[in-house]
Parts: structure tokens; sequence; C-alpha cells
């Protein structure tokens, strides 16, 4: 239990005035001459028990009517363990608080979010307790903003929520610099979130380093975790992807796929149900039922005919009213596609020319295919802008040479490193080339991920045929990529280098007939080839998807709203969905895909993240009227009055007869 | 009619001449040695008649009823009641218990209160020309006056109970089986004490009067305070007869002496119904002289046969 003014505790004591007052008042005796010794004598003979029991009940009753009257005005607080946090003041308290999708979720009817009902129950529950300063974190922007008062957390756009997914070990890391810089005192870090997974990153090895940083100080560090696990099984997220604007005989038409799922590890309880989807496509309004089957529905290449002469736009999917209206829309937008241009920088051209045949094939006609090969020494004088993927075949990109490349991948180009004939000891994000090996006739690549990427299945479903290309020579990479493609034995085929935004692959053998397949197997080489063309091409046309949280260059464009479901700073466009123009692009931001898959962390694995370091947890409810802590002062006023009648009660003579009189 | 004319605080003239009318009667016979207003159990010269005998040799020849003759031919001797005086003990408690005197009897003891009713039972019965004596009592018998009816010996009573003082323990029954002995004739006794004894041992002493045909009485004084036993805060209650002295908190006594006093009471008045004893049990704030008028009026009306 926990006071909001515990030093009037110091008053305790005085709980033991009746037994003072009952020992002076026993000293204070007088002296009486009595006659009638018989009966005190016959009284002292029955039995005690009983009286002296009274005596001490009496006693005891009145000790604890000064007790519970001392706890009564030193305004206890029924909060258990949060109230442990409120008697003490703190140097500084910190707040983080998750900002992401998911925290916009509504419980049993509430008007209230997630997000609403933290920062009202924080802003009342701070409120209470004592702190020098106090600084927010949010998930969304992950910098320490002092504010003056706790109130501050309920009001105001800033705590509003976003697209934008939070990375609590970023923010950790975040309040532990914080509190190093400006070497902060007795400190409580209070974080709100709904425990997803993936705003967590549980497995992510900073949690360790963090464990270890925060354990390194000497002051104070308390961690307070608000809780709204609860998920709603009802709650549908919408998701588009795949969007195309392509010419066909009739004028043109837009492409795209949608896709709706229920809340991740939510099983549903009702069967087949037809969900009308509303889609809005520059300003046109339709709506388009989707059948819902095993609490997922997904329309591949849904299409949509466009005016011929409308050649960009943007649009937006959405659900009916459910639980979390913010993955309940999806925006996008659309342009015509971007010529796909590739760059071949390579040092053995037999290895490169099946390649650059197949990426100069189109697989559409409306879109324009072209390879340029230069020279490694005239890298410097390619026009950067107009590629989409260049194929590295040879050493590793020198430092200046990566400085280029950097900027390429930053712009959202892809690259594919292909193996060098002779020894290279350069390294590229981590990666190393290894020694090359001779294969055994007939190898066979063991397994490749279908899920995503390069190698994923087709839009129909179908697998490529990965499994029958035969490696004959391949070579090891060092470092710590993540494999797309697996040889047996364990080595990769296909990789893809640990980078932020993706798009740097490394292939283990070549398409020389030399060194596999590839060529002669070519449908796996042609549809790898161009998707990683065309997702190079989308960072050069004018119409892009991003996830919500990118940073917006210092000297980009100012950035105007074309569409979105609420008003947001200016400054915060990056962090909510919304389709923007900046000259003559246009971007949809929308939450990322992880938003929709994670599910909550399991209490247990929060709890192990924050392993020896001074962590209480507590579950709130969206919605929730009940406050964190409540003072119960009331009841203890009431069991004071309690023991005071109890005490009458005691203290009350027993009915006597009347004695007495002549007869 | 008396020749004491000293000032005896105990007495109240107003009182005594209220009382005055009301006689002091017994309410069994008694044995007294001169005529008075008492039955005797002996035929006597009273005029009031009580009944035919017949003669025998040796009766005197003037008692023969010479109508009785007339009408049966056979010689009656016609009887009347005899009226005798009354010969009345007062048997004052004078142990220590006897000084007790709380603030709601106005400071009055209860020897006070005892020498106030036994003064003026003494005075009312010489008054009526019946003899009075009176013994005071505490370890033993301190003092002893037998029953005498002149004015003088009221005078050596008054000294007596003026003189008087409470101390010592209590015992109370021996005393009263020693007078049962010592008073030769049916007597009025009258005891008046607190009676801190034990009921069942006065129920031997009062039936040890009762077959000497005394005719007993029992002021039982008591005290307001230790009927209520009002006590707030802790005491020390000294023994007013030298035993040990008990400290207590009377809060958390006091419901076990109240259960205590009415045992006692409720036994007290059971023996002295069964002894068929006039018991009067008296709290020594009330006045003395309603007390004695209920007294006397009730012996009046159960005013007992020969």
């Amino acid at each position: 239990m926990s006071f909001l003014q515990p030093w009037l505790l110091a008053a305790l004591p005085l709980a033991a005035l009746p037994i003072v007052i009952h020992l002076i008042h026993q000293r204070r005796f007088r002296t009486v001459r009595w006659a009638a010794m018989m009966f005190l004598l016959a009284a002292a003979r029955m039995s005690r028990g009983y009286a002296r029991l009274r005596q001490w009940l009496i006693l005891l009753f009145r000790a604890l009517a000064v007790a519970t009257l001392v706890f009564a005005i030193s305004r206890p607080l029924a909060s258990g363990w949060i109230g442990s946090a409120i008697g003490d003041a703190a140097d500084t308290t910190l707040v983080l608080i998750d900002l992401s999708p998911s925290m916009s979720q509504r419980e049993d009817g509430s008007s209230l979010s997630k997000l609403e009902t933290a920062r009202k129950q924080l802003a009342e529950l701070l409120g209470r307790t004592r702190s020098t300063k106090w600084v927010v974190i949010d998930g969304a922007r992950g910098v320490p903003r002092e504010i003056a008062n706790p109130g501050e957390l309920a009001e105001g756009p800033l705590l509003d929520g976003t697209s934008r997914p939070s990375d609590f070990p970023t923010l950790l890391q975040a309040a532990r610099d914080y509190i190093a810089t400006n070497r902060a005192g007795r400190t409580e870090i209070w974080i709100c979130s709904d425990t997803r997974a993936n705003d967590w990153d549980a497995d992510s090895p900073r949690w360790a380093t963090l464990r270890s940083a925060f354990g390194e100080f000497t002051q104070s560090i308390r961690f307070h975790l608000v809780a709204y696990p609860r998920v709603d099984s009802g709650n549908l997220a919408i998701r588009v992807g795949n969007v195309r604007r392509r010419a066909t005989s009739d004028g043109a038409e837009l492409t795209l796929s949608i896709h709706v799922a229920r809340e991740p590890g939510q099983a549903g309880n009702d069967g087949p149900r037809t969900i009308p989807v509303r889609m809005e496509i520059d300003g046109a309004p339709s709506v388009l039922p989707i059948d819902l089957v095993a609490d997922r529905a997904d329309w591949l290449d849904y299409r949509v005919p466009l005016p011929s002469d409308r050649k960009t736009g943007w649009g937006v999917v959405r659900l009916p009213e459910d639980s979390n209206p913010a993955d309940n829309e999806f925006f996008f937008v659309y342009d015509e596609p971007a010529p796909r241009a590739m760059l071949v920088v390579a040092e053995d051209i037999d290895a490169v020319r099946h390649a650059e045949l197949a990426a100069s094939i189109s697989p559409d006609r409306s879109i324009a295919c072209a390879v340029e090969r230069v020279e490694r020494e005239r890298v410097a004088g390619v026009a950067w802008e107009t590629v989409s993927l260049v194929l590295w075949q040879g050493v590793l990109p020198s430092p200046s040479e990566s400085e280029r490349i950097d900027a390429f991948l930053a712009r959202g180009g892809r690259i594919v490193f292909l193996p060098p004939r002779g020894s290279d000891a350069a390294t590229f994000r981590g990666m190393r080339w290894g020694s090359w090996h001779e294969s055994p006739p007939g190898t066979l690549v063991e397994s490749w991920r279908t899920d995503q990427d390069l190698l994923a299945n087709t839009s129909d479903g179908a697998a490529l045929p990965v499994g029958s290309l035969r490696i004959a020579r391949y070579r090891d990479l060092a470092g710590t990529p993540s494999p797309l493609a697996t040889l047996r034995g364990g080595a990769p085929l296909l990789a893809r280098a640990p980078t932020e935004s993706g798009g740097v692959y490394f292939l283990a053998t070549t398409p020389s007939p030399a060194d596999s397949s590839l060529a002669a197997d070519g449908v796996v080489l042609y549809i790898a080839l161009h998707r990683a063309l065309a997702a190079g091409a989308e960072s050069l046309g004018n119409a892009r998807q991003r996830d919500a949280g990118f940073t917006l260059s210092s000297d980009s464009e100012p950035w105007t709203r074309l569409a979105g479901s609420r008003p947001v700073l200016s400054t915060d466009y990056p962090l909510h969905a919304g389709v923007y123009q900046t000259g003559d692009a246009s971007t949809a931001v929308n939450r990322p895909l992880g938003e929709d898959l994670a599910g909550v962390l399991p209490e247990p694995r929060v709890a192990e993240l924050f392993r020896g370091l001074d962590f209480t947890r507590v579950d709130d409810r969206a919605g929730s009227g009940r406050s964190l802590i409540q003072e119960i002062w009331r009841l203890f006023l009431t069991s004071m009055v309690v023991a005071m009648v109890v005490e009458a009660a005691l203290c009350m003579p027993k009915g006597r007869r009347g004695e007495g009189g002549s007869t | 009619m008396l020749p004491d004319r000293r000032f005896r605080s105990f007495l109240d003239p107003n009182v005594l001449s209220r009382l005055a009318g009301i006689p002091l009667f017994a309410r069994r016979p008694m044995l007294g040695t001169v005529s008075g207003r008492h039955a005797s159990p002996h035929r006597g010269a009273s005029v009031e008649f009580a009944e035919y005998r017949k003669y025998v040799p040796g009766d005197d020849p003037r008692r023969i009823d010479w109508r009785a003759y007339g009408r049966s031919d056979r010689y009656y001797v016609k009887e009347f009641e005899a009226d005798t005086n009354l010969r009345c003990c007062l048997i004052v408690d004078t142990s220590g218990s006897m000084d007790f005197g709380s603030s709601g009897s106005r400071g009055v003891t209860k020897l006070d209160y005892a020498r106030q009713i036994a003064g003026s039972l003494g005075y009312l019965a010489v008054q009526q020309g019946d003899a009075v004596g009176l013994a005071c009592v505490a370890e033993n018998i301190v003092r002893n006056l037998p029953p005498r009816r002149n004015p003088g010996h009221l005078r050596l009573v008054f000294d007596m109970l003026e003189k008087a003082e409470p101390q010592g323990g209590t015992r109370l029954v021996e005393a009263l089986h020693e007078l049962a002995e010592t008073i030769r004739q049916r007597a009025l006794v009258v005891v008046l004490s607190d009676l801190f004894v034990e009921p069942d041992a006065v129920r031997g002493c009062l039936e040890h009067l009762r077959f000497r045909k005394h005719d007993v009485a029992v002021f039982h004084l008591l005290d307001p305070l230790e009927l209520a036993f009002t006590f707030h805060r802790p005491t020390r209650f000294v023994d007013m007869e030298g035993g040990a002295s008990l400290f207590a908190e009377p809060s958390e006594i006091a419901d076990r002496y109240q259960r205590a006093l009415r045992a006692y009471l409720d036994g007290m008045r059971a023996v002295m119904l069964e002894t068929a004893v006039d018991y009067h049990r008296v709290s020594i704030d009330e006045d003395y002289e309603p007390l004695l008028g209920r007294f006397l009026i009730g012996r009046a009306r159960g005013r007992g046969g020969r």
C-alpha cells in the first residue's frame, strides 16, 4: 500500500495513545475504605477471562480507530504495485508511449481506444505523483520531449495515434541516453503499450545490451508497464499490394491485390461471410464484396478500368467499422510504370550475358526495359537516377564506389552481386566472398523462400522451379545474410544482406553454363531479375508506396495532403496514413505489413526482456473507467467508525436490575 | 415523660411525636412481668373474655359464674385474656463495616442510621411501658444492657448508642447465638446490621432465636454506593474490618460485583422468609421515619395470637 501523504504516517505511534492513557489511568488510582469487601472478593474469584478479553478488545479497537484515522488522512492508494511508485518523489519521470495503429483498438463498445485510455489513465495517475521533470518519448518520433505536467499527456495532437509501429528497443535506448546525458537521479520509466511483437522486437540482441546499460546506472530506475494486451478476434485489417497501371486495347486499367485478414493469433468463430469493401479511386466510390473464408480473403489482380488519359491517381480501400479503425483503410497511388533499366558492371562477360538478355525482355509491352553495361572505371559517370537494378559481377565495391551505391540503395534501387572469378577480400554491408566450390554433379537447391522476395511464389500461388536448378560451382558467403535459397549442405545460393532498406542480394553462382543451369532453366533467372527490376523501378516512378515512419529529407519540396482519415500536423505527414503529393510525385503512406501480422507478446516473454531490472506490470483495458489508482481513505474512515462503534458496544455496561429499597 | 433532657443527635423529637401514635406490637405472645398491651400466653384479668372452664377445687369461689350455674346446674369459672408488657432487645452491629457512608447517603453511616432506628424504637417501647435492652456486637458482644422498662434505663440505652464505636470484624452470627441463649424470656429481637456474612450462616442463628420463641425483626442496612457500585477510576479498596485490600478496575469488575451482590441479596431474602423474620432491607439514603412507620404498621396488622 502506498500513500499520497506518507509523512503523515509519522503520526502512527499515536495509535498507542489509548494504551498509554490506560496505563496512566491505572497509575492514577484512588484508595477507598470499603465495607462490602465480600462482594469484591467474590467478583475477583469469578472467571475473568471474558472481562480481561473485553478490556483488551476495547484497547485494541481504540488503537485501531486512531490508526485508521492516521491512515485515512495519509490518503492511501489501492493500486497494488503502482502505488509503490507514487509514494516517493522521482527526479525524472519518463513516459514511453506506443502510438502504433494497433493502439487504436477499442474494446467492448467503448468509445475510447487503448491509446486514448492509456493517455487518460497516465495523466491521472502521474498527476498524483511527484517528479522534478516529466519527459515523453512517443513511439512514432522516438525523441525525448519535456512536458510541463502530466496533464499534457491527455491533450494535444502530438500523442495521437499514428500509422508507424513503435520500436521499443530504440525508445528505451533513447530513454537510457536521456538519463545518461541529463544525469537524472531517481527515475521512473512508464511504458504504455499493447505489447505487439513487432513493436517490441523481442528477439533483437539489443535487449541484452539495454539490460546491461540500465543495470549500470547507480541511481534507482524503475520500469512500469501499463499493458493493453487484449485483442479483438473480430477485428479485420485490409491491405493493398501490387498496384499497377497498364495500357490495354481499350485504354488502361489498374490492377491491384486486396488482402483482408483477421486479427493474428485469434481464431474466428463465425463461418464464411461477405465483407463489403468500399473502394475509392480518384474520388469515384464503389463497393466491392469480398468473401471472407477461414478468416482471410485475397483478391489478386483485381482490375479497375481507367480512362486512357488518366496516367496517375490515387485510391483508398476501406473496411466496415470494427474495433480498430486504424487498420480499416489502405491508401495507394498509381502511375505509368517507370522504365526498367539494369546497369551491368562485370569483369567476366560470360557470367552476365544471359542475365542481360533476360533483363532486356519486357514482361509487359507497356514497360520499357533497357540494359547498359559499363566498365568499372566508368561507374562514376553513370546516370544513377535512371537505374533500377545494378548487376555487379566482380570484386566488391571499393569505398568510393560504395558511397554511390549506398545513395542508389537509399533511393530505392536494387543491386545483385555475382561472385568474381578471382580472390576478393573486400566487404560490402558486412558480406564478403569466400572460396569457390565445385559441387557434385546434379547438386540441387534444397530450400528457398516462397513467401517473399525474389523467389516467392507467383500471384496464382505456383512455386518457381527453383528446385530443378543445377549448380556446378558456387562461392561461399561470409557474414550474416538472410538466405533466400539454400543448397544441399546448407550453403546459401541466393541471400539478402542485412540492411535497413533491403535491396542488396548476393548470388553465390553465375548464370554461366559452366557454373549453373540458371540460363538453361531461365524461368527462375528471368522472374527474379524482373522482380528486382520492378522493385527498383518503383523508386523511379512518380507514384510510391511507403511505410509510415520514413524520414523526410530537409531539401524536399513541401508536401500536400491529398487524402487521409483525419487532420494531422504537416510535420507528421510521414507518420500518418494518407496520400501526399510533392512536386509531380505522389506518395501513399500506410502502416507496415508487420503491424497486421504481429500478435501479442506473452506476459512471461515481456517480463523476460526486463530480467534483472526493477520491472512491474499491470494490465488495463481500453475504455476502462477504473482508475489505475484509487484513493481508499473512505474505507479507512469507515473502518475507524466501525472500530469506534465496536469499542462503544464493548464499553456499554450490561443492564443492571434495580437493587436496594426497603421491603 | 423522659427524665433525660440531653440532646441526642440520633433522635428527632418531631419524628418521635409523629410515630408515637402507632403502637409497637409483637407478632407473637410475650411473657412480661407486668400488665401491658401485648398478648400473653396466660389467662389474666383483662376485660377481654377468653373461655369458660369447669370449676375445680382450689379455684377462687368468687370467680364462679352463677348465671351459668343457673342455666346448666354446673359450676363454671369465667376466664379472661391476660395482657403483658414487651421485652424489646435491640442488637446493633458495631463492626468496622458499619462505619461506611457514602456521599449518596449524605455522609450518614450505617451505624448512624442504626442509632436512629434503635433510639426511636427504644423510645417508643418505653413510652408504651415496654422494656428495652441493647446489645452492641462486633467481633463479640461489646456491651449488653438487659431489657428494663423504667425511663432511667432508656437513658443508659441512649448513652450506650451514643458511645458505640464501629471497629473490628464481624462475628454477628456467634453473637446472635449467644444472645439467643442469654435472653431469658420471649422478646422482640431487633437486629440492625449490614449482615456482611453468608446467608446460610445467618440462617442458624435466626432459627435459634425463633426456637427460643423470640419475635425477630432484621433491618438490613446497605449504603446506596454498595448497591450501585458506581466507581469509574481504578480504585484500591481497603477493607474496613481489617482484611486485605483489593485493587480493581471498576469497569472491569462491576458486572461481576453486581452478580455476587444479587446472589447474596436473593439468598438473604430466602433465608429471612424461611425463618419467618420480619425483614427490612434498607438503603440508608432513605428517610428512616417512613421506614419505621411501615415497620410499626406492619406489626400492628400482623399482631400474633396467643
